[in-house]
């Protein structure tokens, strides 16, 4: 064939150009809902209104790490006088405004692809029903153990630098370095398996964070009820408290026993009792998800 | 049977000749206008309907849905007349009983069954005949699981008891839009063949549809709406030959292609024509004479004839250029 | 090597707890291309696709989509589908653009990548300007084409797509079927699940029709609108001289409703019949508008397939 003479010209792409590189299979599926769950319940890619209550939680569950800095600061010199500093401990809780946080997060990220039938195009690619829980759990738990955990960083790093000798405040206190991440990620993932159970039962909203914040109240105040007999028999019931139950093993972490002041102080077993009924709360919310999710809905 | 105007037979004395305007008109728009706000979804627009089955054509927008409102009453006019046998569909009560509007996207209760809603609505209609109910199921083939529940029926089946609904009161006028969605195949034959029963019948059928080849099977005559006024009216091969300017083509396909093609091109109504393997598109602002034309020159030139097929004879077709 | 089907189904069959069976020992094969699967309502064509998606597994028989059985990898499967379902499934709030590329990185694409396709996707399905708007806004055409999109990103070897010119005015139909007659160009094969069988026959070159679950017909658009033995034509009308002058050629003839009309071709043959038709056409100086050995539409097809049965 001779050389072409004249101009030369040719056509690349008539509109559609194919994916040459290798697809991701199961486990960027997974991690890509899992990004994007957390994307929304951040308020990322959204409005500026999705973004106030995610952030202005952090802003608050952070508050108190800075005024314990400060005055700790403030009073390094002097004894404070009727200011208590809180603990690590202390600091690995739920605060209303985290509860808050699950019970509007959660149903956000879990009603919208039931209500508007998402479903179907999510299942249409390579996961399944229980890689789904997993991502969505997941994402919710990974913001809940930031917000738990941010804001002891910064108590911690704000003691360290207002202490005397920041090396040895380091030293003294190292055992917190596994203590709150784990307490936290313990509490984070509870919340997060509660709050996504809870919300993947409904497909509106509202119903969903209503019944996270029923979940989350009523177990307190009928157990604070009953307690209120001053039985220490009964103390027994304080394990039902849904609300406060990863609380007895933050204490466990942080103490190595059920922390005597607490209601399931004085039952004998009690730490036991605590964990077991963790791991079944968790089991029953897992097991309620892997149903709602087992065939995609049509 | 109530009382119908007489039979469709065109009538050769009638002075209508305007293809807008329906002989017999049953249903008659003049000068409507209607809007919404700054919105204007109507626009002086004068046209007839009459017994057969009309179909109302128009994109998303044009109007129709606001049209067949104003037409059964549902909507008053912002300026303008509907009349419906000679009287106001919003105020005459006795008019308003030969109607019946079977709209697109209406929720039926879900909790009743086939039977029950079509008996509901015969006696809210006040309709004598105590079997209309179970005939009209029968009509539209729902006999069968008329006792079932319409909230487990396929859409296709919950558009027949609408439509079974609407045949209870034995209207003279029947406005339906949409009323194969969700059908299957099969039940969309029945349903054109029930639509064009009654139509002969002599009730007037307005059909509003978005798949044309099914309009073109269904209706002989066509008013289409653009941005609420009237586009054009009447046989759909008609209007595309009213649109004089833009030529029509057909497909030829011969062994012997490129002696046909240079035959047809030397006939001055052809004015293009184009080569592709054994086909070959025609081109001309005169359809008929090539029509003449083609057979005797292939015979000439001993080219068989494989296929001839006009492709802008389609209702869809007319859309499209209509629109363009 | 004969290029692999698009999917292939042996003896597929699926009855659902409580005794409905959606599929009867389905066995088919069909090419690469589009295909039209067509078929009364009722669980037949959902729960095809369902078994295609390996989201269901069949009772018996197997199934294999682009030459992967789907039960050995049912997971693996879906990364090369796509799939556009009828109904409304697109979440209001997000944005075409973020939509897409997002449900482009789970079909594992990586992030910028699953960006870039989602932008290339949308504008080749005509929402250029529209995808940074959020869905919400969007009209019925806007829609569809959203939810095609979304089907495309991963560059699919198979889309499955169902209805997808349900609820368009007649130029949105237009608009998906010239979209989708696009997408054999590009290498993509088409399931065209519909109730119109005109839409399958402007796009797909492949008919497979299913009633109560079992396999009535299958096979090439161009094939079973053939009609041997027959040859039809329109002279517009006027047919009583050339109903005559054919039946002096010893043609029988029958006049159709649509005032078209029918030639018997077995005694002559094809060729010989068409040649004898134009020949008293042209005689008689009557236009010749449609002349065909075929059907004039699938519609006709199918019903005379439900007329016989």
């Amino acid at each position: 064939m001779t050389a072409p003479t004249g101009p030369l010209g040719a056509v690349y792409d008539r509109g559609y150009r194919p994916y040459e590189d290798m697809l991701g299979g199961r486990r960027s599926a997974v991690l890509a809902l899992y990004r994007a769950s957390i994307r929304r319940a951040l308020g990322m890619r959204r409005s500026w209104r999705q973004k106030v209550l995610p952030w202005s939680l952090l802003a608050i569950v952070t508050v108190p790490a800075i005024i314990n800095v400060g005055v700790g600061y403030l009073t390094r010199d002097t004894p404070a006088e009727g200011f208590e500093f809180i603990t690590y401990r202390e600091y690995v809780g739920v605060s209303t405004a985290l509860l808050l946080f699950v019970a509007v997060t959660a149903p956000d990220v879990m009603c919208p692809d039931r209500r508007h039938r998402v479903l179907p195009l999510i299942f249409a690619r390579p996961l399944v029903g229980s890689d789904y829980v997993l991502a969505k759990v997941g994402a919710i738990a990974t913001i809940l153990s930031g917000f738990g955990f941010l804001p002891q960083v910064v108590l911690f790093v704000g003691q360290m630098l207002v202490s005397d000798a920041a090396l040895d405040y380091f030293r003294d206190n190292a055992e917190v370095l596994w203590q709150v991440p784990l307490a936290v990620l313990l509490l984070a993932v509870y919340y997060a398996a509660i709050g996504v159970a809870a919300a993947s039962l409904t497909s509106r909203r509202i119903v969903g964070g209503v019944a996270i914040l029923a979940l989350a109240l009523v177990p307190s105040v009928v157990t604070g009820a009953v307690l209120s007999t001053n039985d220490v028999e009964q103390g027994a019931v304080a394990v039902l408290n849904l609300l406060a139950l990863p609380i007895y093993l933050r204490d466990l972490i942080f103490l190595g026993h059920i922390d005597p002041e607490s209601p399931l102080g004085g039952v004998s077993g009690g730490a036991v009792l605590a964990v077991v009924t963790y791991v079944v709360v968790l089991a029953i919310a897992f097991a309620i998800l892997l149903l709602r999710y087992r065939e995609p809905d049509a | 049977m109530s009382a119908l105007p007489p039979p469709h037979a065109p009538d050769p004395a009638s002075t209508v000749t305007d293809p807008a305007f329906a002989h017999d008109a049953t249903v008659e728009v003049g000068d409507l206008s209607v809007w919404f706000g700054p919105k204007v979804a109507l626009s002086e627009l004068s046209c007839s309907f009459g017994p057969g089955v009309t179909g109302l054509l128009g994109p998303n927008g044009a109007g129709k849905t606001t049209l067949m409102r104003a037409m059964t009453g549902l909507l008053g006019p912002n300026t303008g007349t509907v009349r419906v046998l000679g009287r106001d569909p919003r105020a005459d009560r006795s008019v308003q009983r030969t109607l019946a509007l079977v709209p697109e996207d209406e929720a039926v209760p879900p909790g009743l069954t086939a039977r029950q809603l079509v008996r509901y609505v015969a006696r809210l209609h006040a309709v004598a005949d105590t079997a209309a109910a179970d005939a009209s199921l029968a009509t539209v083939g729902l006999s069968d699981v008329a006792d079932r529940r319409v909230g487990g029926f396929s859409k296709g089946m919950r558009q027949r008891t609408k439509v079974a609904a609407a045949l209870v009161t034995d209207p003279t006028v029947l406005v339906l839009d949409e009323p194969l969605n969700g059908a299957d195949p099969v039940q969309r034959a029945h349903l054109i063949t029930l639509f064009r029963h009654l139509g002969n019948e002599g009730r007037t059928v307005i059909v509003s549809s978005h798949v044309l080849h099914e309009v073109e099977r269904l209706a002989e005559r066509q008013i289409v709406l653009l941005r609420g006024r009237l586009a054009a009216a009447g046989d759909h091969r008609a209007i595309r030959d009213a649109m004089a300017d833009r030529p029509r083509r057909v497909l030829v396909r011969t062994p012997s292609t490129r002696a046909l093609a240079g035959a047809l091109l030397e006939l001055e109504a052809v004015s293009s024509v184009a080569v592709d393997g054994t086909e070959l598109t025609v081109s001309s602002n005169r359809a008929r004479d090539v029509a003449v034309a083609l057979p005797r020159l292939a015979r000439s030139l001993g080219a068989r004839l494989d296929e001839v097929r006009p492709l802008d004879d389609s209702l869809e077709s007319m859309f499209r250029e209509l629109v363009r | 090597m004969a290029p692999v089907p698009a999917f292939a189904a042996d003896s597929l069959t699926k009855v659902f707890p409580g005794g409905t069976t959606a599929l009867d020992r389905l066995t088919v094969t069909v090419p690469q291309g589009s295909v039209g699967l067509v078929g009364a309502n009722g669980a037949g064509k959902t729960t095809l696709f369902r078994l295609l998606l390996g989201l269901i597994r069949p009772n018996a028989g197997r199934v294999e989509v682009c030459g992967r059985p789907v039960a050995e990898d049912p997971i693996g499967v879906r990364s090369r589908l796509g799939f556009m379902p009828e109904h409304d499934c697109l979440p209001p709030d997000q944005t075409a653009q973020d939509l897409v590329a997002t449900l482009g990185e789970m079909s594992g694409l990586p992030p910028r990548a699953a960006r870039q396709r989602a932008s290339d996707v949308l504008d080749l399905v005509g929402l250029d300007e529209a995808r940074f708007r959020p869905i919400e806004g969007f009209s019925t055409g806007m829609r569809q084409r959203t939810k095609l999109a979304q089907a495309l990103v991963a560059d699919p070897e198979l889309v499955l797509l169902d209805e997808p010119t349900a609820g368009l005015d007649p130029i949105g139909r237009q608009e998906m079927l010239a979209l989708v007659s696009r997408l054999a160009g590009f290498g993509i094969s088409v399931v065209l699940a519909t109730h119109l069988l005109d839409d399958v026959q402007a796009v797909c070159d492949h008919v497979v029709m299913i009633n109560a679950g079992q396999l009535v017909l299958a096979g090439p658009t161009d094939e079973l609108l053939e009609r041997p033995g027959t040859v039809r034509v329109d002279v517009g009308g006027a047919n009583d001289a050339l109903v005559q002058a054919l039946t002096a050629r010893q043609l029988r003839v029958s006049v159709l409703e649509d005032a078209s009309l029918e030639v018997d071709s077995d005694g002559l043959g094809s060729d010989d019949t068409l040649n004898a038709v134009r020949d008293a056409v042209a005689d008689l100086g009557l236009p010749l508008h449609a002349l065909s050995t075929r059907h004039s539409s699938l519609d006709e097809v199918f019903l005379r397939q439900a007329g016989e049965r």
